[in-house]
């Protein structure tokens, strides 16, 4: 028998008692003002969010907001500053020494500042590897609660997503919070 | 007769620096645990209702993980499955070397630590880079994990600079902690940009897309997988979530309860291998459909291993992870070893004052405490049992047993109070070990009730 064999019929015979699917809803708390709540949580995660300008495009903004950036990389349209597209490039790795990757969102997450990014270059370390996220989403796209969110997921087709909340960070020297553990040291949503 | 644990909790507890940090830090994670919590009007749903998924989800393993298997190869990945460690240490080596691997970074999963996973290859002359920095600082000093989510929390910074300086070249004598994360920060980086497999664990499994989702704050797993041509994940099948309705529940808990942050900075969900590379997935049984046959411990099989058992322990923040015997150690960890292996992890059950802090800050509500009860009651029959302590609670039952015996014996009590300590405390009474009698009343609450001296609310008036 094969162990996918033994292992089921483990479980077969070790199951008595079955339990129900839960599927009663949760009353999650709502935002009114999703926004304001988004920008909250992003901060407190060690992020920064902020609602761009009309006044203000977004290659204005990452200039001012970066100004000794040598390597920006990005696959976004109508980014003059970005110095790198990184869809050209064959190996993840030639993406290292990135300072700013400027990367779209699909919505944001008001409770807890995160963002969904469904893979949408070629190379996913894009998310990972710079000093510096830039994360561009629709201000209109910010759900209350990641049950929300998971709603928003299903039925779509990616080959990797990920919620991205603040820079990465670590504790695990004496819980001392530390920013740029392994992924940016720094991260920046722009609400447009 | 005292248990492994308590002799190296003494251990522990000699440096007494360190002991109280370690007690005041743990306890500084679970009041921001309470915080979160509180933050969340409807967290005892989100408590309940992940309680219930779980039990549904551990009660239909076969069909979810198969369900899980026929989505995760329609989206392009290799399901394999392990019944035991020994399997899931083959199949790994037999990927790492039909891949031609050499260098292999690894992000935390307390499943290789349970299936001994970076010894074994090491054996195999294969060299596995742990990426978490904690991880990475224990594996340099040859020590295992002290605590499921924050393994390193023993280790002091000045440790961590001396180990940096040797084997990272960092400054001599600077024990900044962001001085030395960012020195391993560059280390790892060209560790990852050159390595030729990556592997994570998984947090969650989710049978009705395939996906294999993965938290962590510092970005490794992300970094790994997204460097290498080959990325392996090996899950335990209590890992399995229904849905993604389900993550709804689970992420809003795991970080909130572990760390107490709103979520972790990174969810990631992988679902398809990356263009030109080869997903590989581990379905891992090893001892835990043996759990689903008992009852009195199924629910363990809900934990989602997010620590705050540990840090709400006062025992575990006392004692330290090393005084337990099993690779988990805290509350889940005394239950975890139990169901695996009851007699080479007795010691472990007498690591709990039974204060039940651990059951109420569950986050999928395993009744952790209870369960360590039940445990002991058990341990006569697995041998396991402390005798002084048996004599002592048939003594204590004949007592409670015969009204007459007990009334002689509390009106003898007072008596003790005079005793010399060494008739008091000596090798028959294993209570008294670490413990102090209290001063026994010249007169019981019996007596005084009879003689009118207890006032009621009534007579107060």
């Amino acid at each position: 028998m094969s162990s996918r064999e033994t292992i089921l019929e483990h479980i077969r015979r070790n199951t008595s008692q079955k339990y129900e699917y839960p599927a009663w809803e949760i009353q999650a708390t709502d935002y009114a003002d999703k926004i304001s709540r988004f920008c909250d949580a992003v901060r407190l995660s060690g992020g920064e969010a902020v609602v761009l300008q009309e006044t203000e495009s977004l290659d204005d903004l990452v200039r001012r907001r970066f100004p000794e950036a040598r390597h920006i990389a990005s696959q976004m349209e109508g980014l003059a500053c970005a110095t790198t597209r990184p869809d050209e490039l064959a190996a993840a790795q030639e993406l290292d020494h990135t300072d700013v990757a400027v990367v779209e969102g699909q919505f944001g997450v008001a409770e807890n500042g995160a963002v969904w990014i469904p893979q949408n270059v070629r190379h996913k370390v894009l998310y990972f590897i710079a000093e510096a996220l830039v994360i561009v989403i629709d201000r209109e796209s910010v759900v209350s609660h990641m049950h929300e969110a998971y709603r928003r997921l299903a039925g779509q087709d990616y080959a990797f997503g990920v919620f991205i909340s603040g820079p990465s960070k670590t504790a695990d020297i004496e819980q001392a919070l530390v920013m740029g553990a392994h992924g940016a040291r720094n991260c920046l949503v722009v609400l447009r | 007769m005292s248990t492994k644990h308590s002799k190296a909790a003494e251990k522990f507890l000699q440096d007494r620096t360190m002991a109280a940090w370690h007690n005041e830090t743990l306890w500084m994670v679970r009041a921001k645990r309470d915080k979160m919590s509180r933050e969340v009007p409807e967290w005892e749903e989100l408590r309940e209702k992940a309680c219930q998924l779980k039990l549904y989800s551990n009660t239909h393993l076969a069909e979810l993980l198969t369900e899980f298997e026929k989505n995760a190869a329609a989206n392009g990945a290799v399901v394999h499955w392990a019944k035991d460690a020994e399997e899931y240490c083959g199949i790994i080596y037999d990927l790492l070397k039909s891949h031609h691997v050499a260098r292999f970074v690894k992000s935390k999963s307390m499943l290789s630590e349970e299936c001994g996973l970076d010894p074994f290859l090491a054996g195999k002359g294969i060299d596995v880079v742990e990426t978490d920095l904690g991880e990475r600082i224990l594996q340099l000093m040859h020590l295992p994990p002290s605590h499921v989510v924050m393994p390193a929390i023993h280790i002091k910074r000045e440790q961590v600079g001396r180990l940096f300086e040797e084997k990272m070249g960092a400054e001599k004598g600077n024990y900044d902690p962001t001085y030395l994360t960012h020195v391993a920060r560059k280390n790892l980086r060209n560790i990852f940009l050159n390595a030729d497999a990556a592997m994570t664990g998984a947090n969650f499994a989710v049978a009705s897309t395939g996906d294999i989702v993965v938290c962590t704050n510092e970005g490794n797993a992300d970094m790994g997988t997204s460097c290498t041509p080959l990325h392996i994940a090996a899950f335990g099948i209590e890992k399995i979530v229904p849905d993604l309705n389900a993550l709804g529940v689970f992420t809003r808990l795991l970080a909130r309860s572990g760390t107490g942050q709103p979520v972790t900075s990174y969810t990631s969900h992988y679902r398809a291998p990356r263009e030109g590379g080869e997903f590989h997935i581990i379905i891992v049984d090893n001892g835990r459909s043996k759990m689903l046959a008992d009852p009195d411990h199924v629910k363990t099989l809900n934990c989602i291993r997010c620590g705050a058992c540990m840090n709400t322990c006062p025992v575990y923040r006392r004692s330290g992870g090393y005084s337990y015997t099993y690779f988990i150690p805290g509350p889940i960890g005394i239950n975890l070893g139990m169901a695996h292996d009851p007699e080479r992890y007795a010691d472990n059950v007498s690591a709990c004052s039974l204060c039940l802090s651990c059951s109420n800050v569950c986050p999928v509500k395993v009744d952790l405490g209870e369960q360590i009860y039940k445990w002991r009651q058990k341990l006569k029959e697995i041998g396991k049992d402390n005798p002084e302590k048996r004599y002592l609670s048939a003594g204590m039952k004949a007592l409670m047993d015969h009204p007459v015996l007990f009334n002689a014996a509390l009106k003898a009590a007072p008596l003790v109070n005079a005793m010399p300590g060494f008739l008091k405390y000596n090798r028959l009474n294993a209570w008294g070990e670490g413990r102090d009698l209290p001063k026994f009343a010249r007169e019981s609450f019996n007596e005084m009730w009879k003689k009118h001296k207890i006032q009621g609310k009534e007579d107060r008036k």
